[in-house]
């Protein structure tokens, strides 16, 4: 417990100092709120259009599809919300910066994944979740079904963790980051719409392989009441292993860090 | 990877074969979905989203002095990207048609074709206008020449182009309103002119809006540059 307040205190800290840092630059901030809302608001609309016209997709209704979207950005804003310092994790390595992380008396995973949230991706969150509310009142919801939506989105959250460690992990053996982190948000972004709409393989394939239905997808079907105990079972087990391997990752990759520039 | 999800998503929505919806069957959405990844590549792959950087770093003084024109300088330079762009999209285009196998609409009456290449030529210059117009704003902010393009280039273009979907499931009054716009010039009109759904005296009326906004934007291009010449102090040099 002791060193869990620990390290909250260190990231409030960081989340601190890059607040700050992003605050320097209001106009362009701002600008990027605008443009990510505005992106927001036409997949909105064009998802309402296109099923006003025809009016189910995947057997899914308006409201049903809609809070795959909600729940799909959720997850995705969450995590960058939360692990923004991976994008800049390429030239710690490069330069050998990563020496100075190394020495330090707290977790060089932590610090590399968690040491800079981004403000902008926080002030899109509680909208969001409010939107989440709202549409899931359609789909009159249990408790019980609320209560595996909430688990399963923590658990969507947990292999988006996994699927971080790794691009990093990567980053630190072959110094490729950037284009390893657009692989993870292409794929990720195949689940803006319920997994349903692919073909086998390739819903076979984002449901266990790449688990982005896990992520994304299964959260809101286990709100509908469409997801089976064994299918909830295997998820959490899915996203426990992900941790699991990406930290066996993360340690051998360390192991590949030469410290060169240092 | 995007591809994926628009063609799949299409697909469920046409997946009875039968099916007409907002003036599409399953062959005319597929090509739609298959045309834009190739008029993607021909309109909207540009080098001039360097020009801000240039603008910003004070490099643009070295253009200055050169016997050179900016403008064919940077367009010449988005033609040969162009090129390249197009060579991995066709064989993005072709690697997805085996993977995919989708039913596709070939256009072959040649008027036709000649339009659709002449909406083209239209799309790649209203573009190139709107791109350059939108990267010197940096004369006046050059720490935030890239949020412009951000704004007007990654989000507005993309969506009010018709490169996310088809402009056509919009309201017909919202329609209207955006044919004003340059903005669908750039993808949905081409594609519409290649899928033949446009009668000859829509597609001549489109093609003269299209005349209409390049002769527009180069116009105003000239004046904001004119302007953002005598604001450039040549910080950085």
């Amino acid at each position: 417990m002791k060193t869990l307040t620990r390290y909250f205190k260190v990231w409030w800290l960081m989340s601190k100092n890059s607040f700050m840092s992003m605050l320097t630059q209001k106009f362009g901030a701002s600008v990027f709120i605008i443009g990510k809302l505005l992106r927001f608001g036409f997949f909105v609309a064009f998802i309402f259009f296109l099923l006003k016209g025809a009016n189910t997709l995947a057997g899914y209704t308006f409201n049903q599809t809609i809070f795959f979207f909600l729940t799909f950005n959720l997850v995705d804003v969450a995590s960058q919300f939360l692990f923004r310092e991976v994008y800049r994790f390429r030239p710690l390595v490069v330069s050998g910066e990563f020496d100075l992380i190394l020495s330090k008396p707290i977790s060089a995973l932590f610090r590399s994944l968690m040491g800079g949230a981004d403000v902008l991706d926080l002030i899109t969150i509680p909208p969001l979740i409010a939107g989440i509310i709202y549409v899931a009142g359609f789909l009159n919801p249990s408790t019980v079904h609320i209560t595996l939506y909430i688990l399963l989105i923590i658990n969507g959250l947990l292999i988006a963790t996994a699927f971080h460690i790794a691009v990093i992990s990567f980053g630190i053996i072959t110094l490729e980051i950037d284009h390893a982190i657009m692989i993870y948000r292409d794929l990720t972004n195949l689940g803006r719409l319920p997994v349903d709409i692919y073909m086998e393989p390739l819903r076979g394939i984002l449901t266990y392989l790449i688990p982005v239905g896990i992520m994304v997808t299964l959260p809101a079907k286990a709100l509908m009441g469409l997801v089976s105990a064994q299918g909830v079972l295997l998820s959490f087990l899915l996203g426990l292993a992900a941790i699991f391997i990406s930290l066996r990752f993360w340690n051998f990759a360390l192991t590949k860090y030469t410290s060169a520039s240092s | 990877m995007q591809m994926f999800l628009v063609f799949f998503l299409w697909s469920s929505v046409f997946s009875d074969p039968s099916r007409e919806l907002f003036g599409y069957n399953r062959e005319k959405i597929l090509t739609y979905v298959f045309g834009i990844l190739v008029i993607r590549a021909i309109v909207l792959s540009a080098r001039a989203v360097d020009v801000a950087g240039e603008i910003s770093r004070g490099d643009i003084t070295n253009y200055l002095l050169k016997p050179i024109n900016y403008f064919r300088y940077w367009f010449t330079r988005d033609i040969s990207s162009k090129a390249l762009n197009l060579s991995f999209a066709a064989l993005e285009a072709v690697i997805l048609f085996f993977l995919l196998k989708p039913t596709i609409f070939i256009q072959t009456n040649g008027a036709i074709l000649a339009l659709f290449f002449l909406s083209l030529v239209i799309a790649v210059l209203t573009f190139f206008c709107l791109l350059f117009l939108v990267n010197i704003v940096a004369f006046w902010m050059p720490e935030n020449g890239w949020a412009a393009q951000f704004l007007f280039i990654v989000i507005i273009a993309e969506f009010l182009s018709g490169g996310v979907f088809p402009l056509d499931i919009l309201p017909i009054e919202t329609q209207k309103v955006l044919n004003l716009l340059p903005f669908p010039y750039l993808l949905f009109f081409p594609l519409q002119v290649y899928l033949g759904k446009l009668t000859i005296a829509a597609i001549l009326k489109g093609i003269l809006t299209g005349i209409f906004w390049v002769v527009a934007l180069a116009f105003g291009l000239r004046q904001v540059w004119n302007r953002g010449i005598k604001h450039y102090e040549a910080i950085g040099r």
